[in-house]
């Protein structure tokens, strides 16, 4: 089989396994739904400015949550099963993929969920929208390496969000500057210095993933 | 003593920078001057404050100039000299700038035979009230600026705001030079234990990523206080602090990493890609995203980079032995810790 063949393989069985244990999945979603909810009631008011950095916290620890479980759902002797028969590039691209999917789904929901709450601060959709795509990709591909290595140690929650937030630090100050231009905080030419700095940071992140996740995979 | 001469050379070099670093005099220079805003056609008594200057001594033979460009400057009309580091410049500026514009910014060049000729940048401002001036007004500013002294002694640059704090620079830059280094080590022993599985690259590795994390500690330690007396607060909120503590959570979480995994072998794989990666992110957190933004330190955000005009050749004599110290008992904690690592492992383990 191909690479890419077996990434699409992978990858249907990410979403097959999601679908059949739908807890999981309404379990993370209506974690976003009550932090939205949660929020608004301490806050009554919500100011645009706040409505950006809210999303993107909400975002962050929705993120971490959902994407912790990858490498840990699955027991260590279907894991060896899979090393024998799948490349570890499938195996880490195709987490990703999922993951993006399902930050994507949680991105969105968390924006309506606000939007709805909080009311509509956006003054240009498509350019949040894109935060919000190149958020979930950013979000996605850091976190699906880190939850690789979080899930080889004892306490791998923990081990996530000790990992993953310093390394997440700057793809999320450049995420809320994004937004912030979306939302007409911030006016100027520099959306496009920011798009490519995001960028470049996932591609590292990325590159990084796959030349180090081989290492990691193998017992 | 052959094997071990390096361990001697590295407390030398930071005693060395230490002593010449703490000891050596500024340039004299001009730290105050009032008043700073001044208008054409005006008749300005200039009270300056002198810095590591002995006016006393030049008394008489003093010169001051106020300049605007390579072409235009005015000479003094009389020095009053009040004490060692007090003067009164008497100056009768022209009824015109010499340019066509609301104002203009001159510096102030100060030449003395005692103390070498020191100059205080573009900080003075004249303003004009007409515009629109006939060519030729600015005829009076042609005061020639020659035959300037030089002092001969060796001193470290005199630059405002900065003044003596500019010895930090031996302590705080080789922290970061230091920390590199050792990452650099520890990150080529982490590659090493990937290929090889050495149980003693990855406690180099361990070691190396130790000390260098002290030396990061240190360097943002040292930045604070440096901050404090230039920037106004130990935290400015500058990007490249901010991206430094980013840096070293990175590392931290490193010794979390470690201590959560019992299997030796397994912490060693584990940790040595762990470093790969937090190596990996440490040069776009500190040399590509403050290049980007706007930054209060020199060589980020459009400043200029510690180049010629700030680190001149005395400064050099003390800052490359510094940096080379500095490493070189990095080194040696290193090599120590690693020792201990390797005792106590023989200890548990019993091979």
């Amino acid at each position: 089989m191909s690479l890419w063949s077996e990434i699409w393989f992978l990858l249907g069985k990410e979403v097959k396994l999601e679908w059949r244990q739908r807890h999981a999945l309404s379990g993370i979603l209506l974690y976003v739904l009550s932090t939205v909810f949660i929020v608004f009631i301490s806050f009554q008011q919500i100011s645009p400015q706040l409505w950006n950095v809210l999303f993107w916290i909400i975002m962050l620890f929705a993120s971490i949550n959902a994407v912790v479980k990858s490498f840990v759902q699955e027991s260590g002797n279907r894991q060896l099963y899979y090393y024998q028969l799948a490349n570890p590039l499938a195996i880490l691209l195709s987490k990703t993929l999922y993951n993006i999917l399902l930050l994507l789904l949680l991105g969105g929901l968390n924006a309506a969920a606000l939007l709805l709450v909080a009311g509509n601060p956006l003054e240009d959709p498509g350019l949040f929208v894109l935060a919000v795509v190149l958020g979930s990709i950013g979000f996605s591909v850091t976190f699906t390496f880190i939850a690789a290595i979080a899930a080889k140690t004892s306490n791998s929650s923990t081990m996530m969000t000790i990992l993953g937030f310093p390394v997440i630090i700057p793809v999320l100050l450049v995420l809320v500057n994004l937004s912030a231009h979306s939302i007409g905080l911030l006016q100027g030419s520099m959306i496009r210095d920011d798009i490519i700095m995001l960028a470049g940071i996932d591609l590292l992140l990325l590159g990084l993933g796959l030349v180090l996740f081989p290492m990691l995979w193998r017992e | 003593m052959k094997k071990n001469w390096w361990k001697i050379l590295g407390p030398l070099l930071v005693l060395y920078s230490f002593g010449m670093g703490l000891l050596t005099p500024l340039k004299t220079g001009i730290s105050d001057i009032r008043p700073q805003f001044i208008s054409a056609g005006d008749t300005v008594k200039m009270e300056v404050t002198g810095y590591n200057s002995f006016y006393k001594a030049a008394e008489g033979q003093l010169r001051a100039w106020l300049k605007l460009d390579q072409e235009h400057a005015l000479a003094a009309q009389a020095i009053e000299v009040k004490d060692d580091r007090h003067l009164v410049l008497h100056f009768v500026l022209p009824p015109h700038l010499p340019q066509d514009a609301d104002q203009a910014d001159a510096s102030l060049l100060i030449d003395s035979p005692v103390d070498g000729a020191h100059v205080y940048p573009g900080g003075i401002r004249i303003s004009q009230k007409k515009t629109n001036v006939a060519p030729g007004s600015g005829a009076a500013w042609n005061a020639p600026i020659e035959k300037l002294h030089e002092k001969d002694a060796i001193t470290f640059p005199f630059r405002n705001i900065l003044g003596e704090t500019i010895r930090n620079t031996y302590y705080h830059v080789p922290m970061w030079f230091a920390m590199f280094l050792l990452f650099i080590g520890a990150l080529v022993h982490s590659i090493n234990f990937l290929r090889r599985k050495d149980l003693k690259n990855d406690r180099w590795a361990a070691a190396l990523t130790t000390t260098g994390l002290v030396f990061g500690a240190m360097g943002l330690a040292t930045g604070a206080m440096w901050a404090t007396y230039t920037w106004g607060e130990p935290w400015s909120g500058d990007v490249k602090q901010n991206m430094t503590a980013i840096g070293l959570l990175i590392y931290g979480a490193y010794f979390v990493l470690r201590f959560a995994i019992e299997d030796p072998e397994r912490k060693a794989r584990i940790s040595a890609v762990y470093n790969i990666f937090a190596f990996s992110t440490l040069i776009p957190l500190l040399y590509v995203i403050p290049k980007l933004t706007d930054s209060l330190h020199p060589g980020a955000g459009g400043n200029i980079a510690f180049g010629s005009e700030d680190l001149d050749n005395t400064m050099r004599l003390v800052f490359y032995p510094a940096i080379i110290g500095w490493t070189l008992i990095g080194l040696w904690a290193s090599q120590l810790l690693y020792r201990m690592n390797t005792l106590r492992e023989k200890l548990l383990w019993g091979h």
